[in-house]
């Protein structure tokens, strides 16, 4: 049977009860995003799969512990997919060779790209605010954010890759998100 | 809130952190809820930054395999057949075994990339049209397994009607107990309340016996009493303490026969009028003729008050 009127964390919450038709169904919504998260973080399809597989599984283990009540299920998936990324990243070795590279590319989060044509109004106008409140931020502070989100890179080797004293690194990071919660949560 | 953990919160709801500052946070958060609620708020925000993350969707049969991955991993009810289902069907076990080599292929590295991409094509050719028939055999499989579980759950049901039922006469046994013990309570009550025990003490206005000691305990429910005395003197030869019992409805008292003293004085005894008696009033001993007599006659040397 479909149950195409349950919201996400309905689905995830069924799936904590062991309802795989509802897991399912949370799959086909959030792995798109998750998959484009991991491409971009990961830079290798194949590992990508990899770690979404990964993630998944371990979604399913975790469901019966979700609480709606302290995040939506679509940012608590992200977190999970985010960790094993970095933790795969840490292993491959790859999360420190980018400073090698000396040449850590601009990493940018847009909206244009982002909202898919099937995207529900709900989800595209969250989007669009998400990167409003982005655009809101001081330059330096948002590049700071973009680049340790996409890449999961560690403050010290952002500073070292953006030739930044350490200081500077953390402050603007903590200033950016601080001002983001903010924004999102709808303050000024 | 100090700046430090506002920034360490904010480190790592990106994940930057390692080491000592990481464990520095996890010390902190223990005891400050405020640190927590900020670390949570600052995950939140952050997660939603993949909003802006163009979606791209994975191969197709990376559901499948997800799917298969948690199978084997079992203690999945859900997910799971039942293995016996999965003997008993051939097909089924052919397309396990694609997902399983799957799994396997999938985690290889590179240099086998190649290798599991012909091993798919070469299983998946084998079994020309394997979709569909895994769809209804997997629908067998799942209808076989609820088979089971109603099975087990219609088990399951009988044995607690039968312990209820059980239950049910215990219950009925113990209620019948308490229904008997409440009659005897209520009897015991009754004849407790029925018993019409009267004590007392008599005193003697005679000289001799001013030293002597005399009581009754009467039942007037049973018609009977006891006596006590102490330091009595011997009666005078010939002669017999005789107890009577002072009726008012009778013209006389009506005796309750000799009282014998033992070498102390003393005597204890049961006693019972010849006659059957109504209201008490009194009690009293005179000193009769040896053997007593059917009616007073001589000296009263005790009366109840």
């Amino acid at each position: 049977m479909s149950q195409p009127e349950l919201n996400d964390e309905e689905l995830l919450q069924r799936a904590g009860r062991r309802d795989p038709r509802a897991f399912e169904q949370l799959y086909d919504r959030l792995a798109p995003r998750l998959y484009g998260l991991l491409r971009q973080m990961l830079h290798d399809e194949r590992e990508a799969e990899d770690v979404l597989q990964d993630s998944f599984v371990q979604l399913w283990d975790r469901a019966p512990g979700f609480d709606p009540a302290r995040s939506k299920a679509f940012t608590w998936s992200v977190m999970i997919v985010r960790h094993k990324a970095i933790d795969r990243m840490r292993m491959l070795g790859r999360r420190n060779r980018l400073v090698e590279s000396a040449a850590l590319e601009r990493s940018v989060l847009d909206a244009d790209s982002a909202v898919a044509a099937d995207a529900g109004q709900e989800t595209a106008e969250r989007t669009q605010s998400v990167l409003a409140a982005l655009r809101e931020l001081p330059n330096d502070q948002r590049q700071l954010i973009e680049c340790a989100f996409l890449k999961g890179l560690t403050h010290h080797v952002i500073a070292e890759a953006l030739n930044l004293p350490l200081g500077t690194v953390k402050t603007n990071i903590r200033r950016g998100l601080l001002r983001l919660r903010d924004l999102l949560k709808g303050g000024d | 809130m100090d700046e430090r953990y506002e920034e360490l919160a904010a480190l790592n709801a990106l994940r930057m952190l390692e080491g000592e500052e990481q464990r520095a946070l996890d010390g902190a958060c223990v005891s400050d809820k405020e640190l927590r609620a900020l670390i949570a708020e600052l995950e939140q925000a952050t997660a939603e930054l993949a909003l802006l993350v163009p979606p791209v969707e994975p191969s197709v049969g990376l559901k499948k395999h997800i799917r298969a991955q948690i199978r084997s991993k079992g203690g999945t009810a859900a997910f799971g057949i039942s293995r016996g289902a999965i003997l008993g069907i051939a097909g089924w076990a052919l397309a396990a075994g694609l997902a399983v080599s799957s799994i396997w292929l999938w985690n290889e590295r590179s240099k086998f990339i190649e290798r599991h991409d012909s091993a798919l094509k070469a299983i998946a050719a084998a079994i020309p049209a394997a979709d569909p028939t895994e769809e209804k055999k997997e629908t067998r499989s799942l209808e076989d397994e609820l088979k089971s579980i109603r099975a087990a759950y219609e088990k399951k049901q009988a044995e607690l009607n039968t312990e209820i039922e059980s239950l049910g006469k215990r219950e009925t046994e113990a209620k019948n107990r308490i229904t008997e013990l409440t009659a005897e309570t209520e009897a015991l009550k009754k004849q407790d309340a029925e018993a019409q025990f009267q004590i007392a003490s008599l005193q003697s206005e005679v000289w001799e016996y001013r030293r002597c000691e005399m009581a009754v305990v009467w039942d007037g429910r049973r018609g009977q009493g006891v006596i006590m005395l102490e330091k009595m003197p011997r009666a005078e030869s010939g002669k017999d303490y005789q107890l009577w019992v002072v009726d008012p409805g009778k013209p006389d008292p009506v005796s309750a026969g000799v009282i014998t003293l033992d070498d102390k004085g003393s005597a204890k005894t049961v006693f019972k009028p010849v006659a059957p008696v109504g209201q008490i009033a009194k009690f009293a001993l005179s000193i009769e003729k040896k053997g007593g007599v059917p009616k007073k006659e001589g000296q009263i040397v005790f009366i109840s008050p």
